[in-house]
């Protein structure tokens, strides 16, 4: 196995389209990568275990749980967090939804919940409401009731469709 | 005339940096050369420590220091808002599960960690004491060191104290009919998605202290206090929480970080575990047993009700929620006669603290409960019972406090309408209806710097903190409206005590009401402050000139703002600062120290069908009805009801810590915590808001936050009650609580 | 808490001497949604953690062959579930394997690795075990893995306890095997949890009729292992089968389950609900026979 010393790996990574030659330690997370490493302090801790959804990012094209993936089985990977989704700065259109409906309030969810949505909206473009609770029930939510989140969800939905036509 | 800001729903402000990620929370807060954090705290609940062996943990590559109450000055510095009972370190015992015997510092988190895990503590287990019973057992150990204790009848008993309230005469007056019954309310936590994170860095003044706290200048005194330093030496920062709902107004380990910082010269950081954040703060739990005397015809003739609240090991704030829900635990109904006796009883468990509705969903479930169950013994509607009893707006219902200040009857009714109330229902199906009434602030000390610059933008200094209720969206509009400026171009500043002002606390529904009004007041300020500009600026009497938002009104024609500080300035430029403060002084002889400001009401209607098989619940619909006043951005008053109320479907249904014999909590963290997920929420939701202008906050505006956690819960228990005809009188209403009544009335035949 | 060794063999020959070498103190790593948990809660301090994803022998490949279907152990659940001919074929085992966590969850974890880690409450086990499967384990030479250096376990064969399994310290499961089942055959999944989003289940079951009108029922979260028990009468098999016969024929069949009280629920209610889901699930195998029988 190459690349390894007793606890250090070094791995080469595509975050939010920029690559990166890291040395990461074998205990280190994906999450702990990211937000320590890389200072992309979007993506949030809470629970530690993939039972909250904060720290949701999408990992090869999957919407993962990034706390309980070690940095190093990202090697040769491609990883888009929150930080990955603005346009030059600016909210798109999903973000604007969450926005526009009132689906943030503390936010400290919110990045997760927005990845969590990114994705499912990418595999199920007009999703029904049970099918973004579903795709959404990975994320925990204390302030808002989700209510609005799907809403936000639903909307950004329909606006793609608009755009399609 | 421009279209007004208030009452239009504009988006949230700070919501922008929320949806790119890029919000800064405190635990997004990296600082040079910092230092990083880890308690070491026993898997038990009480224990005697015999001693503590860093030796190995200091061995650890990374470890910088270990310190236990030993390493810290004697007497071990203490610090509570209410009283200061709670050490810095656990001396000589450890009182809850979670309590620190010990605190590494090292240089990377995964040093700290691997340096906790090395240190080896000599306990002894203790049997706890984890329930009223066994606290009020006359046998029972004190949980707390009367030496710590005020003198008082119950300095040496667990209970922290007692209130009595009422008036009339419960035992002498006659009651047709008179039924009692016992409640409960379980021990829940706030689970905010943000952890705690505490940072603390010594500065060339003394100390920063970085929290998420709700309030900063609470937290400022503590610290000043412990590391005996002045209050202009010591600044908090308070990031805007992510999510706190009580738990984070007062202090935790901010002090113990603070003087290791201090001690060492470094930054040093604290990042708590989900687990170790459920650890730190819970809500009181409550057995409430109400009896209560009625006519025939429903009117209540008396509420006699005596609630025992399970506090923690330390009183932290937990003696106010008793005291504050307890005070107005009768309801907002007119009840001639009330006792109310309410204790708050040590345990040895995590401190109970503020959590969203202060005592006052403990309290509502009781009564709320018992109504319908004087309602059904009289087969009367549960509507009807509760109309026949609500008091009309202006009408005393508490004879020292406030009349009721809104229209009441109108947001049963309005929520009875929205649930359907009386129109066909389904097989296995039933609907609840409840009232919930918590008092609102009693003192209060908001101060407002407004700062209205060159170009006409403003900042806008606040110590509120945000922390998802939109105070800042509120706030923003205020000014909006009453200086004419743009919402983009203000921006509002809090969470700096070295910057912005005293404000009190964020708690109690109130930062729209009293913020609000202090904010307004230094927009009035301003608006003097340009008038006098103005005469001197254009040679006209003051008394010619009339101010409005955005402009000056001379005889001879209007300035803009703008306008009127460019020539009034000039060259050598400058800025209008604006001062206001709202306060409400302590009244003494007040069981409260105060009147409440405003009474928070809201009704609650709910569908649910209920699987008798299994005792699974679904909730169809649930609406909330709030007397709000005015809704200053309607769309942040819905989601304060939308929040509140599922928060409360929580405590309703899954919530609960559960314990085993010895008080050890075996469901700490997101698994086996459950709260609701996408897939537990009602099918419909709906949330209405009552405006009558008739609160004392800007505009007619009242305090929202916290009515939709207030009465969910018996809403939800007088639903399920008219789905399987049993009535369940302790929370959660669990699939298996709810299967074990059916299953016991179906053996008693 | 101490500092483990991060390694990424790229053969199975490779994989296997490593965990000869570390024995029990080395911990395979797949999806990690079980492993990490346990590793960041301190309930597990391995030596060395063995990402398997690269190796070249372990398949991410789902496989039909003369009436077996095969999985290998890199085959995740989300993509397991959303496989046209696993949905037609094992509907219980989709059913199970849909509500396995959150999406996020069922994008890492692997059906082998809910397999090995061996909690009674495993969802996709039930299922599993009434569709016959078995699991091939790879060791390094002698340990009776024949030429191949695999052997093949039942699944009923499998478990020993709670997370624990036959495998041994130096032996990895590297796919799962499972027959296709002759029609007509029904089969269903069912579970109780604590609230309708993700969840651990409270109880779990399978339950499968086949064509000779053998029914299967395995119990999960119900005892210390998933229980397999089977009624041969062929009378559970009868969609018009009197209400109490069944109850009694389910009801002898739940008698072999012990389960207890727990932080997710009381021994009664849990007893209760073995006979209430049981009935619903054998309602829809029937249902699902049906439908083949024609």
């Amino acid at each position: 196995m190459k690349n390894m010393t007793e606890n250090t790996i070094k791995i080469t990574v595509t975050v939010n389209g920029q690559p990166h030659r890291l040395e990461v330690d074998a205990h280190e997370t994906l999450l702990e990568m990211i937000r320590n490493r890389l200072d992309l302090t979007g993506t949030k801790k809470c629970c530690g275990e993939g039972e909250c959804g904060a720290c949701t990012v999408i990992l090869d094209g999957r919407a993962v749980n990034s706390c309980i993936i070690l940095a190093a089985e990202a090697d040769g990977g491609e990883v888009l967090t929150i930080e990955g989704l603005a346009e030059e700065g600016k909210p798109g259109a999903l973000q604007q939804a969450f926005l526009d409906k009132g689906a943030v309030q503390c936010g400290f969810c919110t990045p997760g919940m927005i990845m969590a949505a990114h994705y499912l909206l990418e595999n199920n473009p007009h999703p029904t409401e049970e099918e973004i609770r579903e795709g959404l029930s990975g994320n925990l939510c204390r302030c808002t009731g989700y209510g609005k989140i799907v809403e936000a969800v639903q909307a950004a939905a329909a606006a793609a469709g608009e755009a399609e036509k | 005339m421009k279209e007004p800001i208030i009452g239009r729903s504009i988006n949230r402000v700070g919501g922008l940096p929320r949806v790119l990620g890029t919000q800064v929370y405190v635990a997004d807060v990296k600082l040079p050369n910092m230092l990083h954090a880890k308690l070491v705290h026993l898997d038990c609940t009480h224990a005697r420590i015999r001693g503590i062996d860093v030796s190995e943990a200091l061995k650890v590559e990374g470890v910088r220091a270990v310190l236990t109450a030993e390493d810290l000055p004697k007497p071990v510095p203490r610090f509570g808002p209410a009283y200061q009972d709670r050490p810095l370190l656990a001396v000589g015992t450890t009182q809850f599960q979670g309590e620190p015997v010990a605190i590494v510092a090292a240089e990377s988190e995964h040093a700290a960690a691997v340096g906790a895990s090395r240190v080896k503590v000599d306990y002894e287990e203790l049997p706890a004491i984890c329930s009223v019973a066994q606290a009020l057992d006359p046998a029972a150990e004190l949980v707390q060191d009367p030496e710590l204790r005020a003198d008082g009848p119950f300095k040496n008993t667990n209970v922290m104290d007692e209130w009595i309230f009422g008036w009339g005469d419960v035992d002498s007056c006659r009651a047709e009919e008179v039924i009692e019954e016992n409640y409960v309310f379980p021990i829940v936590t706030q689970f905010a998605i943000e952890p705690f994170t505490f940072l603390a860095e010594p500065t060339m003044d003394g100390i920063t202290v970085y929290s998420a706290i709700q309030i900063p200048y609470g937290l400022q005194r503590t610290i000043a206090a412990v590391l005996n330093l002045p209050l202009s030496r010591v600044r908090i920062i308070a990031p805007d929480p992510g999510g706190a709902f009580g738990g984070k107004q007062h202090p935790k380990f901010e002090p113990l970080l603070a003087y290791i910082a201090l001690h060492l010269g470094r930054p040093l950081r604290l990042e708590l575990t989900l687990e170790e954040s459920f650890q730190a703060v819970r809500r009181a739990s409550a057995e409430v047993r109400v009896r209560s005397g009625f006519r025939s015809d429903g009117t209540l003739v008396f509420q006699d009700i005596e609630s025992n609240y399970l506090i923690g090991a330390y009183a932290d704030i937990a003696g106010r929620v008793v005291s504050k829900a307890s005070y107005v635990a009768a309801g907002p109904y007119r009840v001639p006669n009330v006792r109310i006796v309410a204790r708050a009883i040590f345990s040895h468990t995590t401190p109970s603290t503020a959590f969203r509705g202060f005592g006052a969903p403990q309290e509502n479930w009781a009564v709320e409960s018992q109504l319908d169950a004087i309602a059904l013994k009289l087969g009367m509607d549960r509507i009807a019972i509760r109309l026949k009893n609500l008091p009309k707006k202006g009408e005393v219902f508490m004879p020292e406090d406030p009349p009721a200040d809104g229209d009441w009857a109108e947001a049963l009714r309005r929520a009875a309408e929205a649930v359907g109330w009386g129109t066909p229902l389904p097989k296995g199906r039933g609907r609840g209806i409840a009232m919930g009434l918590k008092a609102g602030p009693t003192t209060a000390a908001s101060y407002s710097i407004v700062r209205l610059h060159l170009d006409g933008s403003v900042t806008v200094y606040s110590g509120t903190s945000d922390m998802g209720q939109g105070a800042r969206t509120v706030f923003t509009q205020i000014i909006s409206e009453e200086l004419g400026i743009p919402a983009d171009r203000i921006v509002v500043t809090m969470g700096d005590t070295g910057a912005v002002p005293f404000d009190l606390q964020t708690s109690a529904s109130r930062s729209t009401v009293v913020m609000g009004s202090a904010i307004v007041k230094a927009c009035d300020d301003i608006k003097r402050q340009l008038k006098d500009l103005a005469a001197e600026c254009y040679g006209v009497r003051a008394e010619a000139i009339q101010v409005s938002p955005g402009a000056v009104h001379l005889p001879e024609g209007d300035r803009s703002f703008l306008e009127l500080l460019k020539d009034r300035f000039g060259r050598v430029k400058g800025e209008v600062i604006g001062v206001g403060s709202a306060r409400y002084e302590y009244l003494k002889g007040h069981p409260l120290g105060g009147q409440p400001a405003f009474y928070e009401v809201v009704a609650v209607g709910a569908e649910v069908e209920v699987d008798r098989e299994t005792g699974e619940t679904g909730v169809h619909k649930l609406v909330v009805v709030g007397d709000v006043g005015k809704a200053i951005n309607p769309q942040h008053v819905s989601m304060q009801d939308e929040g509140a109320a599922i928060q409360a479907l929580g405590h309703s249904l899954m919530e609960h810590y559960v314990m085993d014999s010895s008080g050890r909590v075996l469901n700490l963290g997101a698994l086996d915590y459950r709260i609701p997920t996408t897939k537990d929420v009602p099918e419909r939701f709906v949330s209405i808001h009552i405006e009558n202008a008739d609160g004392p906050g800007p505009y007619g505006a009242k305090g929202v936050a916290e009515g939709g956690i207030l009465a969910t819960a018996p809403a939800i228990g007088g639903a399920v009650e008219e789905a399987i005809g049993v009535r369940i009188r302790d929370l959660p209403l669990t699939p298996e609580r709810i299967w074990s009544a059916l299953n016991t009335r179906k053996e008693r035949g | 808490m101490r500092n483990y060794k991060y390694l990424r063999p790229e053969t199975l020959d490779e994989a296997l001497s490593i965990m000869e070498q570390f024995g029990a103190q080395a911990r395979p790593l797949l999806g990690g949604t079980d492993l990490m948990v346990r590793i960041q809660k301190g309930q597990a301090e391995p030596a060395a953690v063995v990402d398997l994803k690269r190796v070249r022998d372990i398949e991410a490949r789902i496989d039909f062959e003369e009436g077996m279907t095969q999985i290998g152990a890199r085959v995740v659940l989300s993509d397991l579930v959303r496989h046209d001919r696993i949905r037609t074929t094992y509907p219980a085992l989709v059913e199970a394997a849909s509500i396995v966590g959150s999406i996020q969850i069922r994008n890492r974890a692997t059906l082998v690795g809910n397999i090995c880690n061996a909690s009674p409450a495993a969802d996709t086990v039930p299922p599993l075990m009434i569709y016959g499967a078995s699991v091939v384990v790879a060791g390094s030479s002698g340990g009776g893995h024949g030429e191949a250096g695999q052997r093949r376990v039942p699944l009923r064969d499998f478990f020993l306890g709670p997370g624990k399994t036959v495998c041994g310290p130096s032996e990895l499961v590297v796919a799962v095997h499972i027959p296709v089942p002759q029609p007509p055959f029904g089969s269903a999944f069912g579970r109780l949890t604590r609230r309708r989003g993700v969840d651990l289940a409270t109880i779990n079951m399978a339950c499968s009729i086949d064509a000779d009108g053998l029914t299967t029922f395995v119990f999960g979260a119900a005892g210390p292992t998933p229980i397999l028990v089977g009624d041969e009468s062929g009378e559970l098999a009868d969609a018009d089968l009197p209400q109490s016969r069944q109850d009694g024929l389910l009801q002898s069949l739940i008698e072999k389950t012990s389960p207890i009280s727990d932080v997710r629920s009381g021994r009664e209610y849990r007893q209760a609900m073995l006979l209430t889901i049981a009935r619903r699930v054998l309602r829809q195998a029937q249902a699902r026979r049906q439908v083949q029988a024609g």
